[in-house]
């Protein structure tokens, strides 16, 4: 039986496995400790962090919907320093790759948070989060037009020297055209889908069920579109693409690799199985030993290139 | 500590009135571990929707048979499937989670107040606390039919309410809560119920200087702090913000939260 290689380079970030975790499903590397180590990940996506703390929306938060879970949050952080003083430090003790999502009002907060974690060792990459739609200034709005997003990830380019992967909204006319924007722009990578804009309404009080009115959509539900969207972008940028949206095993993992993505990243699945990650890592190990797969890599694609 | 059981098998189901059941399953982790005021967190289906787990206060464990006992009301989709299990399926259960009840305590004359299937987790905490402290229960609910199991479950001293007066006070919990008060000082009160019930339950041991814990649910996804969804607002002894009902709770001390 051959040992396939799993290990994946993210526009220059070395993972030992093509499975991260999404941002905002983990906190701060600390919550899953109790299932599995952070070190069998191929790298570990932290919540977003914006300039200053947030105590983000009121509850309602969450709503439950077929196969899908809407969420308005409204990125709820501690803020850069402290995550910097109370949060990084706790990861140093990890050999996998620290990911940290950033987010802001305006294109100086997200170059301002961006700063400050170049100055952490644990820091190995940045995620741009321009895709949030839970939060009423930044978030989506620099995510649905393409100057505007090129824009930020300039900015940001100019105030660090990580890794910048550009987390992309589904919720664009065009995820090409972003996608191609922001690679322009010097990202990295591109992480895509973050959550699809959604709402459900009590038919008892007849008041939508959110707080905040509207939510972000994820779960299986949202799988094909998160799909299609990688199979979309993969083809037209140089730079590698992190598919996420509804993964929940490593048969879904597969279908966004084939779809031409490197690297994947697991959130709402986390909340059904504590462990999805390294099974998720497993399963695709299997997959790869019973189909004689040398190298997760040439898997990325593969659903297009041999047609 | 937390486990993952994808396994545990059902020992049990009863159904008891208004829509609730008693569940019984095997798991000797949880039950060696489980402090009173915390749950588990149930995949009540292999597919996918309903999509989330199911939190769920435990009621009662046998250590010694490694069992842990759930008394839960049907209330949607996700517990309606639970309670069409049988001895010998399986569940996929994660527990226990969250912050119990504060049990160091001893000597104490102590209250428990129980609205509905709000008593379930004031079970467990009676069945930890009864040796050391002198307890009382007021418990209360529709009729007398949906508190028979109290009697199943527990022998402590009980006095019950209910809203048709099929048994005990014709009448709120917080009456008989009232009536007692105006006959002793306890030490510690702990609750559990209808938002309506700890409210009242607040204003009553406030107006008493009578340290009040108190059992809140929420909808929650993940159970562990991660998604930050069950969030419940501050108290007076807190900061503006929110807490985790399922880390930070679901066990609070009254002024940790904002009841009233």
């Amino acid at each position: 039986m051959i040992k396939p290689d799993m290990s994946v380079d993210i526009g220059g970030i070395r993972m030992q496995n093509p499975v991260m975790t999404a941002s905002g499903t983990f906190g701060f590397g600390e919550v899953y400790e109790d299932f599995f180590s952070a070190d069998e990940l191929g790298a570990l996506v932290v919540k977003g962090v914006t300039p200053e703390a947030r105590i983000g929306n009121p509850p309602s938060r969450l709503v439950e919907t077929p196969a899908g879970l809407l969420n308005a949050i409204g990125l709820e952080n501690p803020g850069v320093e402290a995550v910097l003083k109370d949060y990084l430090p706790h990861l140093k003790g990890y050999s996998v790759p620290v990911i940290v999502n950033i987010a802001g009002n305006t294109i100086e907060d997200y170059c301002l948070v961006a700063e400050r974690l170049s100055s952490s060792e644990v820091v190995k990459g940045l995620e741009i989060n321009i895709s949030c739609p839970n939060v009423k200034a930044g978030g989506m709005a620099f995510g649905s037009h393409p100057d505007m997003a090129a824009q930020v990830v300039r900015a940001v380019r100019k105030n660090t020297k990580l890794p910048l992967i550009v987390k992309l909204s589904p919720n664009v006319t065009s995820i090409v055209e972003m996608a191609l924007a922001v690679e322009e722009a010097g990202a990295d990578a591109i992480s895509l889908i973050n959550t699809l804009l959604g709402m459900a309404i009590d038919i008892e009080t007849r008041r939508p069920r959110l707080a905040n009115i509207v939510g972000g959509l994820s779960g299986p539900a949202v799988k094909p579109v998160a799909v299609r969207m990688v199979w979309q972008v993969a083809q037209h940028v140089k730079i590698p693409v992190i598919g996420l949206g509804g993964i929940i095993t490593a048969e879904d993992a597969l279908e966004f690799i084939m779809a031409g993505a490197t690297a994947v990243a697991i959130g709402t699945g986390q909340f059904l199985n504590p462990r999805c990650c390294p099974d998720v890592v497993k399963g695709i190990f299997e997959y790869c030993q019973n189909n004689n797969i040398k190298r997760i890599g040439d898997l990325t694609g593969i659903a297009w290139k041999e047609a | 500590m937390k486990y993952h059981i994808p396994q545990a098998l059902v020992t049990g189901q009863e159904k008891k009135a208004e829509s609730t059941y008693l569940l019984s399953f095997h798991a000797p982790e949880i039950a060696k571990d489980a402090q009173p005021g915390q749950f588990v967190h149930i995949k009540t289906i292999e597919a996918y929707d309903p999509l989330l787990r199911r939190p769920i206060s435990i009621c009662y464990v046998d250590r010694e048979k490694g069992l842990v006992v759930l008394w839960y009301q049907v209330v949607g989709k996700g517990t309606k499937l639970l309670s069409s299990l049988k001895t010998g399926d399986s569940i996929d259960v994660i527990g226990p989670l969250g912050r119990g009840f504060d049990t160091a305590i001893s000597g104490e004359k102590i209250y428990l107040i129980g609205g509905g299937i709000g008593i379930a987790p004031l079970i467990f905490l009676a069945q930890s606390l009864k040796e050391e402290n002198n307890i009382t229960a007021f418990f209360g609910g529709k009729n007398k039919e949906q508190l028979l199991p109290v009697n199943q479950l527990t022998s402590i001293n009980c006095e019950l309410a209910t809203e048709d007066g099929s048994i005990g006070h014709q009448g709120f919990v917080t009456d008989l809560l009232l009536r007692r008060l105006a006959l002793e000082k306890p030490a510690r009160a702990y609750a559990c119920g209808p938002n309506g019930m700890l409210e009242q339950t607040a204003l009553i041991t406030r107006k008493h200087n009578l340290p009040l814990q108190v059992s809140l649910e929420s909808v929650m996804a993940c159970g562990v702090g991660a998604c930050l969804g069950c969030t419940c607002e501050k108290g007076s002894s807190g900061e503006e913000g929110w807490v985790k009902v399922c880390k930070e709770g679901p066990v609070f001390w009254e002024d940790e939260v904002k009841l009233l």
